[in-house]
Parts: structure tokens; sequence; C-alpha cells
């Protein structure tokens, strides 16, 4: 039997990380937890996780950007697949931010709430 | 000289030698930082290169006259207080300049006194205006940033509800028996309406302190109602109703925000799906003449009735009842007159009872 596949989920609301939990365990996956960006950057080195999920609007409006550039800087971050899920929607034209190029490079931004399936079934996909 | 400037920096602009001297003297006296010159041109350039606080302008003096220089600095020069010196017979030009921007007068002769007391006060209505103009920025900014914690705030929790209904839900898999399954999708309903409204208030917010709508480029109306009936097409084949479209001439771009409109062409079409019973039909037509574009969506539905028409633009107006196929966030078509209002052009409607209503955007060409 091959080891369960490691996900980390960054976010700092509580209640959103036990639901996204609850998802990805029933996917099959092995789940672990951070609720700040600082403790996530950690477990990403401790851990060593197969794939990471994280928030972008915590505390501040810049602490997703900085987890993301932290993780990519990091040998165990720089080819791990790096989900952004957010409620506020980065791709839509009434955000005035907009992916620069020393934006770090994430494999997909998604949106909250996210369908359970969506996201087992793109987990699936970056885990491949 | 530079460590004048919290003092105050004063230009004086007449051609009367004494004067220039007199007023130099009496305002250094008071440790004021003073510039003079006694030619229009030159007080001109002046000012462009120090924004000085306060500028004194003789209305007589040969060459360009003092109501010209009053006109230039006060449209060119941030928060300058002009002020005239002019002789007793000619108050009413002097009333005249402050018509135009000038804030004060100063009849010849005047003691120093009278000059350091008229400055004083000059300078008081300077701090006045800054102080205004920053707690105005201030207030603007905290109303931006209010917009973005209410977003934040009040989704948060429903995005976490939502997503706790989506783990139940994988969770319970096939376990969930069909009326508990149905309490789910009711609870998801009134989450995506509270949703709804959220993000309609806060279009509405965002159109109020100008962040929505913040340029215009041309925008193709043909293309955009094409792309609408893409949009609604699948919505109307699930509630059986037409959706088409006849645009009657060539459309010119009208200058518009792209994103914006077709907010307002899905809520208005969105709206008329609600109102249309099967079998329906709603159709889109567009025209232009000389000053207008104008383009109606018109459905065969109940309609509204006359006397609630004046008052479907206001917010959380209902004009049907509390039925879950009329629910939406009361909002909708506030939202559609805002933007409208905010391109410069209009929205109205028509409506026969039974036979259905029709919904107008005139844009200007």
């Amino acid at each position: 039997m091959t080891a369960k596949k490691k996900i980390l989920v960054i976010d700092d609301d509580r209640d959103f990380l036990m639901a996204t939990k609850l998802i990805l365990e029933k996917g099959g996956y092995e789940v672990f937890l951070a609720e700040d960006g600082k403790s996530g950057v950690e477990m990403v080195k401790s851990v060593a996780p197969d794939l990471t999920i994280t928030d972008m609007m915590m505390e501040t409006w810049g602490e997703g950007f900085t987890v993301v550039s932290k993780i990519r800087s990091m040998d165990a971050g720089k080819e791990m697949p790096l989900i952004v899920l957010s409620a506020v929607d980065l791709q839509g034209p009434y955000q005035s931010y907009e992916p620069s190029e020393e934006f770090p490079k994430v494999d997909m931004v998604l949106h909250k709430p996210v369908k359970a399936q969506d996201l087992l079934r793109y987990a699936e996909q970056l885990l491949r | 000289m530079a460590e004048n400037r919290e003092r105050g920096h004063i230009l004086i602009i007449d051609d009367e030698d004494s004067i220039r001297d007199g007023c130099r003297q009496a305002l250094e006296k008071s440790g004021y930082f003073v510039l003079v010159t006694g030619e229009g041109q030159e007080g001109i350039r002046l000012a462009r290169e120090d924004h000085p606080d306060i500028a004194y302008v003789d209305l007589k003096m040969p060459g360009i006259s003092g109501m010209d220089i009053i006109d230039v600095l006060s449209r060119e020069i941030p928060d300058i207080v002009l002020i005239v010196i002019t002789g007793y017979a000619s108050i009413v030009s002097a009333v005249e300049s402050m018509k135009k921007g000038a804030y004060d007068y100063l009849p010849k002769p005047f003691t120093p006194d009278q000059l350091r007391a008229v400055t004083q006060r000059a300078l008081g209505h300077r701090n006045l205006i800054i102080e205004a103009r920053k707690l105005k920025d201030e207030k603007e900014q905290m109303e931006r940033n209010f917009i973005t914690f209410v977003s934040h705030e009040m989704r948060s929790p429903l995005v976490t509800i939502q997503q706790y209904i989506e783990s139940l839900k994988i969770i319970c898999d096939d376990s969930l028996s069909e009326e508990a399954m149905g309490i789910i999708e009711r609870c998801e309903k009134r989450i995506q309406n509270l949703e709804d409204l959220i993000e309609h208030w806060l279009d509405l917010s965002r159109i109020e302190n100008g962040t929505l709508i913040q340029k215009k480029e041309p925008v193709n109306l043909d293309a955009l109602i094409a792309w609408s009936l893409d949009e609604m097409m699948p919505l109307c084949q699930r509630r059986g109703l037409r959706l088409e479209s006849h645009i009657k001439t060539e459309i010119p771009p009208v200058a518009g925000d792209e994103e914006s409109l077709k907010r307002v062409f899905i809520n208005i079409i969105g709206n008329a799906t609600k109102y249309t019973p099967a079998g329906g039909t709603i159709s889109i037509q567009a025209e232009a003449d000389e000053l207008y574009v104008s383009v109606s969506i018109s459905d065969t539905g109940s309609g509204i009735p006359h006397e609630k028409l004046p008052f479907i633009f206001e917010p959380f107006y209902r004009g049907r009842g509390k039925e879950d196929r009329y629910r939406g966030s009361g909002l909708g078509l506030t939202f559609c007159k805002k933007i409208m209002d905010a391109h410069e052009g209009s929205i109205e409607a028509r409506s026969e009872q039974g036979k259905g209503s029709t919904f107008m955007l005139r844009f200007v060409r």
C-alpha cells in the first residue's frame, strides 16, 4: 500500500480549515493545517507536503503573497504544486491586484467556496 | 529663506514701487517669506515656481491685467489664496475679481497692520481649506477600506458555511435522505441569496465612491448583446423561454465600462426570466439614431402593475410576493439605474399587465 499523499492547508479561518480537511480526507489524503502564514511556511519544511493550498487574505491583504513567495524560495516548496484559494476574486475585473511578473508562480487559483468534487479533482490533477 | 516656509510664502504683484517695498518690509518683519514683482507675467512665473500661500495682486497694472493674473493663479496654483489690492475707485472690479476666485481685497492706502491682519486671516483660510481637504481624503480612504473590510468580514462566514455544507454532502455521500438533501439545498439557496445581496450592496457602494466605473472605453453593444445571449441561454432553456435578439441598424460603439454594462444586461434578462412563464419570449432589440443608441429588453411575462412602475428602481422595492421564484437582492434594478446614470444614459421601464414589460436602455452617442 502506498503512503497517503500529504496536503497542507493554510487559512486563518479555523472553520474553513476544518471543512476543507473533511473534504480532502474523504479523498484519501493526509491533511495538515496551519492557521497563519508563518506556521504554514514552517510546516512546508517540517511536513514536506505534496501539495499546499493557501488563502490569500490573511491578517493583511499581503500576507498570502508573502506566504507564496516564501514557499517558492524554499527547497521543499520550489516545485511543489501550490493552489491559491481565496474569497477575493483575484482574476476578476474589480480587483486592483493583477498578477505581476514578480508574483511567484502558483499552479492554480480557486475561488471560495469550492465544490468538494472540484477540489478533489484539482488536487488529484496536480498530484498525478 | 526656506525656513520661513511654515510661516508663509507671500507674493506681491504691484507696479507701484512704494507699495511693494512697504508690503515687503511689513511682512518680512512678521517673519513671512516675501517675493515681489512689478510685472504681471513675472508674477505668474514666480507663482508657478514658488507656489506661494498668498498672492497680493494689483488690479490696475500695465500689461497683463490683474483680473487675468487672478484667473491664471486660481486655476493653476493649488490652494493659493488671492487678495486684490485696489484703489477706492475700483471697488466694483475688486468685487468682480472675488467672483473670479480672489478671497479678499485690500483697498489702498493701507497700513502695515491692516496688511498683516488680512494676511493672517488669509493664511487661516488657507489652512482651513487644506485641513478640510485632508479630512475629505481621509474619509474617502476610510470608505474604501470599509468596503474591503465589510466584504471580507461578511463574506467569510458565508463562505465557511458553504464549505461545511460541501464537506457534509461528501461525508454523508448517499446516506442522506431525500428530505435531508432538500433541507441542505434550501440552506444553500438562502446563503446564495445573502451572498448576492452583499455583492449587490458592495457594487452600489463601489459606484458611489467611484471605484466601479473608473474608465470608459468604446463598447460594442452588439457584441455585448451576443455575449449576454450566450450567457443567459442555458437558464432560459431550463425555464422553457425563448431568448432572441434583433439588431435593427448598425450599432456604433458607446463609451462605457464593459464589465458593469454586462451586469446590467444579465440583471435585466435575469429579471425577465423570473417573471415570464414557460413558453414566453425575451427579446432584445437595438437601434441607433443620430443622437442615441437604444437597447430594449422585452418579455412576454406578467408585467408590472402601473402604480408600481415608478418605484421599481428604488432599493429593496419588491413588486412581487415573497415566492422563491421572485426572490432577489432587491438591489438589482437600483444597480442597473446607477450604472446607467454613471454612463450618462438612462433606463426606463414600460409595462402592460398580463402582456409583459420592456426595459429601455439609452446611451448618448
